[in-house]
């Protein structure tokens, strides 16, 4: 068998570019059409074990950590309170709150704060948005400047949950 | 000056330039596009948080239940009742426990009848949502056997 092409020395060899280039636009296309601009979503933990009730807390001699939070029937915050301690219903009365479980925890990392359990005890009527904020507020903090999360409690649960207004 | 040889010749154009930008945006809208929010539904409207990151470990069961309002192009309430969006249906709270049982089923079918004990229940509720209803919802959740429960919240940058 002659190979006649090869005696000639070694020749450039001409790669196909048009379906290569016709699958890059499809997949160019395919990615530019599924995608959504949407900022990522994060979760919070709670802690909702069946039927009984947490002895554990109990049995440390913990300090019982109790957020309340008292709305209007329209589901606007009212009132927020600690323990026994009023804190207000705006957004400082949040940064309060982040505060006073600062105080309560001692420093963020503590071993304590694994222990430790937040309650919620909300009305029927107020909106999720300031569950979640109060959760936060319990949770952590988020430092602007060094973009760091100092974590607070790990631990939150519920309340049972109230009626609604009449 | 003799043109001929450029008036007759067949000239390609150089494709190196454009397939390395093609390339590069075909990079870009690789990463950028996020299939783990396929579940997530627009017309709950998240509350916000700045402590809301997405988790490091994603659990290996999930079910994720939407709960909000029906709304209208325009984002105002069609109907005064927060509704769980589930399968293309509008179901209210009260309501959910079959499809909650039946979601058990399945799961359990499929990775056996432990599986229940590691399914994390993913909520997704309006930020607008009665709490008690939230609370309600999570009841029902406990009445299906679901264990494990997380509250979905938008990151939010400062």
């Amino acid at each position: 068998m002659k190979l006649r092409n090869r005696t000639t020395g070694p020749s450039k060899v001409e790669i196909p570019m048009a379906p290569l280039i016709d699958i890059v636009f499809l997949l160019l296309i395919f990615f530019m059409l599924n995608l959504k601009i949407v900022s990522p979503e994060g979760n919070f933990n709670i802690n909702m074990p069946i039927g009984a009730p947490t002895a554990a807390a109990a049995e440390q001699n913990l300090p019982d950590i109790k957020v309340s939070l008292r709305s209007d029937r329209e589901g606007r915050l009212t009132e927020m309170t600690l323990g026994s301690k009023n804190l207000g219903n705006d957004d400082a009365a949040f940064e309060r709150l982040n505060q006073e479980i600062l105080t309560i925890i001692g420093r963020p990392g503590n071993p304590l704060t694994k222990e430790v359990e937040v309650e919620i005890d909300a009305d029927y009527e107020t909106q999720y948005k300031y569950v979640v904020k109060a959760i936060s507020k319990c949770t952590g903090r988020f430092d602007p400047g060094s973009k760091q999360i100092a974590r607070y409690v790990e631990k939150i649960k519920f309340s049972p949950p109230h009626k609604p207004k009449a | 000056m003799k043109l001929g040889k450029i008036a007759m010749g067949f000239s390609e154009p150089d494709m190196t330039p454009m397939i390395d930008i093609v390339f590069q945006l075909l990079t870009f809208f690789m990463i950028a596009i996020n299939f783990e929010n396929t579940k997530a539904d627009e017309r709950v409207k998240l509350p916000k948080d700045v402590l809301a990151k997405p988790p490091a470990v994603k659990p290996e069961h999930e079910l994720v239940l939407n709960f909000g309002y029906q709304r209208d192009e325009s984002g105002v309430r069609v109907n005064s009742i927060p509704e769980v969006f589930y399968n293309e249906r509008y179901i209210e709270v009260r309501q959910i426990s079959p499809d909650l049982d039946q979601e058990r089923r399945v799961m359990e079918r499929i990775h056996g009848t432990e599986v229940i004990k590691d399914v994390t229940v993913l909520i997704r509720a309006d930020s607008e949502v009665p709490t008690g209803l939230v609370q309600e919802l999570i009841k029902k959740c406990q009445e299906a056997g679901f264990s494990k429960f997380s509250l979905r919240a938008m990151a939010e940058e400062l």
